[in-house]
């Protein structure tokens, strides 16, 4: 079973970094403009494969309890809580560094990618192996407040 | 993904030992990557054409020697959890690694000379072999994840 879901874990995580990269690519297309943009771009994107293996090296076990109904229900409540904490932080720590450096999360594309791509692999891995419901809520957060960041507030 | 078909290695340590496999991989990948970019970029020059062939021998040639006359140096792997204070302690190893290797990569990019680079190269190549088949153990790991995050961080961030 252990086997199966870290098999899943592997390929998902995959999946999603090409994707996300082949879209985060077009979106900022024009941006790109030598090849010292696209080596930048691949190892923000390759950035946190390393630190997961790690990751996975220690924490090889489910170190928290499975996934029953029971620990669901108490962590139901610091999770969401966790979840609201960090969108509402991380917005407002977007804002304030944009707010500090005069300048738009887009012109920094690289940093984008780095939340991001690390962001998504710890959140497929979580979710596929650990089940880590806290750390679940912290790392929707960070998606959330990204994705608000650059729907809605950056015009 | 030759970790997920191997179905006899069900136990941890045979995990643990897979997966250091595959960042010695990643890392080889990475310096190979790192190699290509700064003799693109850099305009690096071949000053002796002889030097280029024999940069390789520097680290290769006592890397082989070590390797056959040293008997394994830790353990290997072991099968449970890691206590609070081993994960801090490695973790900070890692941390203190990755430093260090942005800082060599700063000195790989002054380098000028296509031999010189790879002398380094595949110096840092031969210690990665050196910890993957003397070091099997949390260090060994935390030494690998360091030096692959070095290398990233200066791409991203100095290159």
């Amino acid at each position: 079973m252990k086997l199966k879901n870290l098999n899943i874990a592997f390929f998902v995580t995959t999946g999603v970094s090409i994707v996300v990269f082949i879209y985060l690519v077009f979106l900022g297309y024009d941006e790109i403009e030598t090849p010292k943009d696209v080596i930048k771009i691949i190892a923000s994107i390759v950035f946190p494969i390393p630190m997961l293996f790690f990751m996975r090296f220690i924490v090889i076990e489910h170190f928290l309890p499975e996934n029953t109904d029971e620990y669901k229900l108490k962590n139901q409540k610091p999770a969401t809580l966790f979840l609201v904490v960090t969108i509402a932080g991380g917005i407002l720590m977007m804002q304030f560094l944009e707010f500090l450096t005069q300048k738009k999360l887009e012109d920094a594309l690289v940093i984008a990618h780095l939340i991001n791509s690390t962001t998504i692999s710890s959140y497929v891995m979580n979710f596929l192996l650990y089940n880590n419901l806290k750390a679940n809520g912290i790392l929707s957060g960070v998606l959330m407040a990204l994705a608000i960041h650059v729907f809605f507030l950056s015009a | 993904m030759n970790v997920i078909k191997t179905p006899k290695t069900q136990t941890n340590s045979g995990k643990r030992e897979l997966l250091f496999t595959f960042q010695t991989i990643i890392v080889t990948g990475l310096l190979a990557f790192t190699a290509i970019a700064f003799f693109c970029y850099n305009d690096l020059s071949v000053v002796k054409g002889i030097k280029v062939i024999f940069a390789p021998f520097l680290s290769v040639v006592p890397l082989l020697f070590i390797l056959s006359i040293l008997r394994d140096l830790r353990k290997g792997f072991i099968e449970g959890n890691y206590t609070k204070n081993e994960i801090l302690k490695f973790g900070l190893i890692t941390i203190g690694i990755t430093a260090a290797f942005t800082g060599i990569t700063l000195l790989l990019s002054k380098i000028d000379a296509l031999e010189i680079l790879l002398a380094g190269i595949i110096a840092i190549l031969s210690t990665v072999f050196f910890l993957r088949s003397k070091i099997k153990d949390i260090l060994g790991m935390s030494i690998v994840t360091g030096i692959a995050e070095g290398i990233i961080v200066y791409m991203i961030f100095l290159f």
